[in-house]
């Protein structure tokens, strides 16, 4: 049964490069993934043990029962069935106990190192410079985080200690059976190859299905998302009978790959149970061969013995296949993990780069050009001064590089060439970290954290104090506006500042940018209208904002560009016409045009 | 603002109530339940036939080989003949055990599917298609009021839970009564007191499985809230990384983060402390079983009222399963929860009244001229809070009304109205002199195209999302859409011109490109009335004059409203309607209005150019002129 996708309502990228979900085992990846155990090493140490221990421990817990039966019982020796009773029990509660701390212990070395991988992995990412994110999906950023740290835990808790407990449970009850009676032993030998291979075949089956059921489902969620946030087209189009008839079919299309992954438990669990009393039948076979046969005098013990040892020999094959892939992925996420933790940020402040304590606010582009990749250059032979307290306003079509100047500005990138200077210093020379204490920052996309208002306004000084926050709202003559909001300023805000309009998100930003009192601000104003009488209210605090400090604004607004001491008019990445807004308009060139654009008029 | 009414709603109903309803909903497949329960009652005996036969296999050699034993058990007085050579026999048991385990599989691959088709076709597959059909027609209140991961959610992980109630309760519930029934009648038949004794501990083991889900259950949902903040704190700073990095916070952020990883981790260390005893403690249990089994039936066999292998062998093999399965409880009460919980989301949606009713006799409108009246038109989205107050004029059709007003005066109810996506709640609107609510629904949409603030464009070729309306439009339909709405030349520069696909990693659009392939979808349908609602909100000052061609053209010759900001639509519009907290304060052509210095020219004022920089402009324009 197969379905045309291209008849989705959303289609799901098929060439998207998935990232490889295993990788073979590799000793070197293993040795650096055991090395973040150090920390913990006596944990891990005593883990060790009683990983060995159990596995040793866990057939002769089985030997007990059969000694007993056999023993005891068979001679009918009341006194000794309640000594091996007795023993099996204290036996049992002991093995118990080392199960409580086995357990115990390998989650807490897991979690341990889970978080510190973790919190590393914050900090470098924090360290990377913006290009990196930039260049990086957000999506591939998450899953280090998220799932690729998931398969190290796992990896870390379960994968190494119940494969060294399998493997010794396998081999303490291969040589106690051995012990018993070569000859039935090797009949279980030659039948675990079998098992294992069975196994094998049907993860790799398996693990195939599910991705493909992986697959079919991200095409239900892709539709179902679509039409969730395309609600108001489908209804106003009147489409809600012919994309259910799309969604009924991708939901069948889905079902049926839930089908396959049945046939595949429905073949693999029963194969694995016949196996079993494959086994129970040729022991019984052959036990009762060698029993009966007079030529071969085999007590009949052994295969009672065998009943209760067999178990624990096979048990462990399934685990550790299923753990062989688990495994596997762990090597692959811990490649992706260890990737990023040694990745190097393209560039770091020069070691003997300074701090400036008190920035007054000149700045100066001097022969500047830059280029994100080096074979298209964005910004060419750039220059401009601005002195403490002018406002600059950059006007141009998008993607003119207007966006890359304030990028530099922040030290958010390095130019490929020229200098730029703050106060006189080349902003190479100076430390990021002092850089940006005394900039401000607010961009278009007004980034809102998920807390209070109170919250979002105090990045901008974090040792502000309440009132002074309110004072800054109330300087920016905004009070009523934040008031107006259902909760005031402790309103709580959901991601991307859900529950606000643009123009308070805006406001937001304006406040934070305020209480920093930065030196330099850059702004990027937003792009999409609000309605002219909160935009009235916006630009009044923005001019309380931009007085009193160098401002490089990306300016939208009439009233902005208007009143800037200098505009850099910007075409290609080249700065075409400079000047004040009179100046400007008299040359009657691209400024004009783009004025004309502005305010709609055929003047 | 308060948005909570069709939220996700405290519901009244009972547990008791909802499992009626969801069994109720699964009887609907009884010849698949039925069919799923005889398949795991066959397994049940056959896998006990297997260990009775092994137990037999044993006593039968013994009986042989020990001198002194007792003869074995032969069920159901199956006894072979003296003249078969014991060999044979063993044979014949062991060519049984296999005939039996063969049959078994096969039943259980029966099971295994016949169960798959159950969850998976049966009831998965209906549901979603059942929850998605109805989420579509609810109102958009509901979406206004939920997050759209919430909904996506009960249709993606809800119906889910379905499943879960279907796998986890319904069904294993029947497995471990049954199965403990059986196993407990085969036990007893051996020995009723040995039974008695091995299971003594049983009771324990099921309170204490009951008491440890009880337990942990809040720890992990604790651990979930804390694991999504972590994640959530994650994103936000990887977003928000311009801010971050612009206002120097790195440090206080690593510090955050670090915070939020700690109680993950402290949290997590309150759940193994739970978690690392009750497996071990359970396996005690077991053990204790074995011990009595091992002293007490030991003593049976001393004094012959036991054997060993249909005996001891065979109860050890059959107390495991038992508490396989007694300790299988937990889960089936954990499974309840979840499941429920799930199942009242998905049903809230099932039973969400659908808002706009489509009349029973309708009148038939199949290409509507375009005359639109309100007649005193009242409507509030909540009890609260009036949204539109005695909204009244008509429209003729082809004239162009612009809308203005501030944000919240009312502009987007009122479009909202026009497509009756609402209807009002006193008063009525009249589309060429007919009340919306008398027409059907698709005759209304039909005439009236769509263009949104932001349009969401589905992820798609370029052509089957202009066909949005309309799926069996030709291409030559679609490309006179998109040259009205002037997109047809920036299609055709695409490597794969209108079978583009508009996707994160296909073509991106500019906001600009976006909304003039919007509005030659609402084109396409040819539409009497056209509603545009602040198309240019989004788009860059520098490229809204793109849009302004688009709509320039697709206004000719249909009743248009508009939602404006601009001076030049305002201009261009035969009226302008100005609203303010939902009453119409001002109505005539820009110019009218302007006289009237009202709320209406201030606003103008705020925007327009100052005489200064007008004087410029004109002296550089005269002066180009003069040089002509």
């Amino acid at each position: 049964m197969s379905v045309r996708h291209d008849l989705s309502l959303a289609r799901t990228d098929k060439t998207r490069n998935r990232e490889k979900e295993q990788r073979p085992l590799e000793l070197s990846l293993i040795k650096r993934l055991f090395s973040y155990t150090q920390p913990y090493a006596f944990k891990r140490n005593i883990l060790f043990f009683l990983v060995l221990l159990r596995g040793a421990l866990i057939p002769l817990l089985a030997l007990v029962v059969s000694i007993t039966i056999n023993g005891p019982i068979t001679d009918k020796d009341l006194v000794g069935i309640l000594w091996y009773a007795i023993g099996f029990g204290a036996f049992a509660l002991f093995l118990q106990i080392t199960l409580v701390y086995r357990q115990k212990f390998a989650l807490e070395l897991g979690e341990s190192v889970v978080q510190d991988l973790r919190n590393l992995l914050f900090r470098q990412l924090m360290r990377m410079p913006m290009s990196y994110f930039n260049k990086t999906r957000l999506g591939r950023i998450i899953s280090r985080m998220t799932t690729d740290i998931e398969t190290l835990r796992t990896g870390v808790q379960n994968v190494l200690f119940v494969t060294i407990v399998g493997l010794m449970q396998m081999i303490c009850s291969g040589i106690c059976m051995a012990y018993y009676n070569i000859v039935l032993f090797s009949v279980i030998l030659v039948m675990a190859p079998l098992l294992w291979i069975i196994n094998q075949y049907f993860h790799k089956k398996i693990s195939a299905t599910s991705r493909e059921l992986q697959e079919s489902f991200s095409r239900v969620t892709a539709s179902l998302v679509e039409s969730v946030k395309g609600i108001r087209v489908t209804q106003g189009f009147v489409r809600e009978d012919i994309n259910a008839g799309i969604f009924r079919r991708l939901v069948q299309d889905h079902s049926s790959y839930n089908l396959k992954a049945s046939r595949n438990t429905a073949i693999y669990i029963p194969l694995l149970e016949l196996n079993s009393q494959f086994f129970i039948a040729s022991i019984l076979m052959i036990g009762g061969y060698g029993t009966l046969s007079p030529d071969w005098d085999m007590p009949v013990a052994d295969l009672i013995s065998f009943f209760f040892l067999a178990n624990l020999f096979f048990n462990p094959i399934s685990q550790l296949g299923l753990r062989f892939t688990d495994a596997l992925s762990a090597m692959a996420g811990a490649e992706r993990v260890f990737r990023l933790l040694d990745a190097e940020p393209e560039w770091t402040d020069a070691s003997d780069a300074q701090t400036i304590d008190s920035m007054k606010g000149q700045l100066e582009f001097r022969n500047v050009t830059f280029a994100y990749e080096p074979e298209n250059p964005v910004l060419h032979d750039i220059n401009f001064k601005a002195e403490p307290g002018q406002t600059i306003a950059l006007v141009g079509h998008t993607g003119c590089g207007k966006t890359s100047i304030i990028n530099l500005i922040s030290k958010f990138y390095l130019p490929t060439s020229g200098e730029i200077l703050i106060d006189g210093k080349e902003i190479r020379n100076i430390k990021s970290a002092s850089l940006r204490s005394q900039m401000g920052v607010v961009l278009q996309n007004n980034f809102i954290f998920s807390g209070t208002v109170l919250d979002n306004i105090r990045l901008g000084k974090l040792d502000a104090t309440d009132e002074e926050v309110i004072d800054a709202v109330r300087q920016l003559n905004c009070l009523d506006l934040i008031g107006a909001m259902t909760e005031g300023i402790r309103t709580k805000v959901t991601e991307k500042g859900g529950g606000l309009s643009l123009g308070q998100q805006q406001l937001i930003c304006f406040a934070r940018a305020f209480l920093a009192d930065p030196r330099i601000l850059i702004l990027d104003e937003a792009t999409s209208s609000i309605d002219t009488i909160t935009e009235a209210r916006l630009q009044e605090s923005m001019s309380t904002l931009l007085a009193g400090r160098t401002s490089i604004v990306v300016a939208h607004r009439l009233s902005t560009i208007r009143s800037a001491d200098l505009i850099l008019v910007l075409d290609d990445g080249r700065i075409v016409e400079r000047g004040t807004h009179t100046e400007l308009l008299s040359l009657d060139g691209t400024y004009s045009n783009l004025y004309r654009q502005f305010i709609d008029s055929d003047i | 603002m308060n948005a909570t009414e069709q939220n996700i709603a405290v519901d009244e109903t009972s547990n008791w109530e909802l499992t009626v309803r969801l069994l109720k909903f699964s009887w609907q497949y009884k010849f698949r339940c039925i069919q799923v329960l005889s398949y795991q009652l066959l397994m049940l005996f056959t896998g006990l036939a297997g260990l009775g036969l092994t137990g037999l296999g044993i006593d039968f050699l013994r009986y042989q080989v020990v001198p002194g034993t007792d003869p074995p058990n032969w069920p159901f007085g199956l006894e072979p003949p003296v003249n078969i050579a014991p060999l044979s026999v063993i044979m014949g048991i062991a060519v049984t055990i296999l005939g039996f385990a063969l049959f078994r599989s096969c039943l259980n691959y029966f099971y295994t599917m016949s169960m798959g088709k159950l969850i998976y076709v049966d009831i998965v597959a209906t549901l979603r298609a059942l929850v998605f059909e109805k989420m579509q027609k609810l109102s958009f209140r509901f979406f206004d009021a939920n997050a759209s991961g919430t909904i996506i959610n009960r249709v993606a992980s809800d119906v889910g839970a379905l499943r879960m109630f279907m796998e986890g309760v319904f069904i294993q519930s029947f497995i471990m009564i049954l199965s403990l029934v059986v196993y407990l009648v085969y036990m007893l038949n051996i020995h009723v007191l040995l039974t008695l004794a091995c299971l003594a501990t049983t009771p324990l083991l099921w309170i204490v499985s009951v008491i440890f889900s009880k337990k942990t259950r809040p720890l992990y949902m604790e651990n979930r809230t804390l694991m999504d903040n972590l994640v959530m704190t994650f994103v936000e700073h990887i977003q928000g990384i311009n801010t971050i990095k612009g206002f120097y916070l790195e440090k206080d952020s690593i510090g955050q983060f670090e915070q939020a990883s700690g109680r993950v981790r402290n949290q997590r260390q309150r759940i193994f402390n739970n978690v690392t005893i009750f497996a071990p403690f359970v396996g005690l249990l077991t053990q204790i079983n074995l011990v009595i089994l091992l002293g007490y039936g030991g003593y049976l066999v001393v004094n012959g009222e036991l054997s060993i292998g249909t005996g001891i062998v065979v109860f050890a093999g059959l107390l495991q399963q038992f508490s396989g399965q007694i300790s299988n409880l937990a889960g089936i009460v954990d499974s309840i929860q979840q499941s429920l919980a799930g199942a009242r989301r998905v049903f809230e949606i099932l039973d969400a009244p659908i808002e706009v009713i489509p009349p029973e006799n309708p009148h038939l409108l199949v290409e509507a001229k375009g005359a639109v009246r309100f007649e005193h038109v009242h409507f509030k989205y909540h009890e609260m809070n009036t949204v539109l107050n005695d909204v009244d004029f008509s429209v003729a059709p082809g004239e162009v009304i612009a809308i203005a007003g501030a944000t919240g005066s009312g502009k987007s109810a009122l479009m909202s109205l026009i497509p009756r996506f609402y209807d009002p709640n006193e008063g009525r609107i009249l589309l060429d002199g007919h009340d919306l609510r008398t027409l059907r629904i698709e005759d209304i949409r039909h005439n009236i195209g769509l263009v949104f603030q932001e349009s969401f464009l589905f992820s798609n070729t370029i052509a089957s999302n202009i066909a949005f309306g309309h799926p069996s439009a030709t291409r030559d339909q679609i490309v006179k859409a998109a040259k009205i709405a002037a997109a047809h030349e920036f299609i055709e520069e695409m490597p794969e011109g209108y079978d583009s696909i508009i996707s994160e990693s296909g073509v991106n659009l500019s906001g600009g490109q976006r909304q003039r392939v919007a509005i030659a979808r609402a084109l396409l349908l040819e539409p009497a009335v056209l509603l545009l609602d602040d198309p240019t909100a989004s788009v860059d000052p520098e490229t809204e004059h793109e849009i302004l061609e688009a709509i320039e053209n697709a206004i000719e010759g249909r009743t248009t409203f508009i939602v404006a900001h601009r001076l030049s639509t305002l201009r261009r519009a035969d009226r302008i309607i100005v609203l303010d907290h939902g009453r119409i304060v001002e109505m005539g052509k820009h110019d009218e209005l302007m006289s009237q210095k009202g709320t209406y020219s201030q606003a103008i004022n705020i925007q327009a150019i100052d005489p200064a920089s007008m004087k410029l402009l004109k002296a550089t324009r005269t002066k180009k002129d003069g040089e002509l």
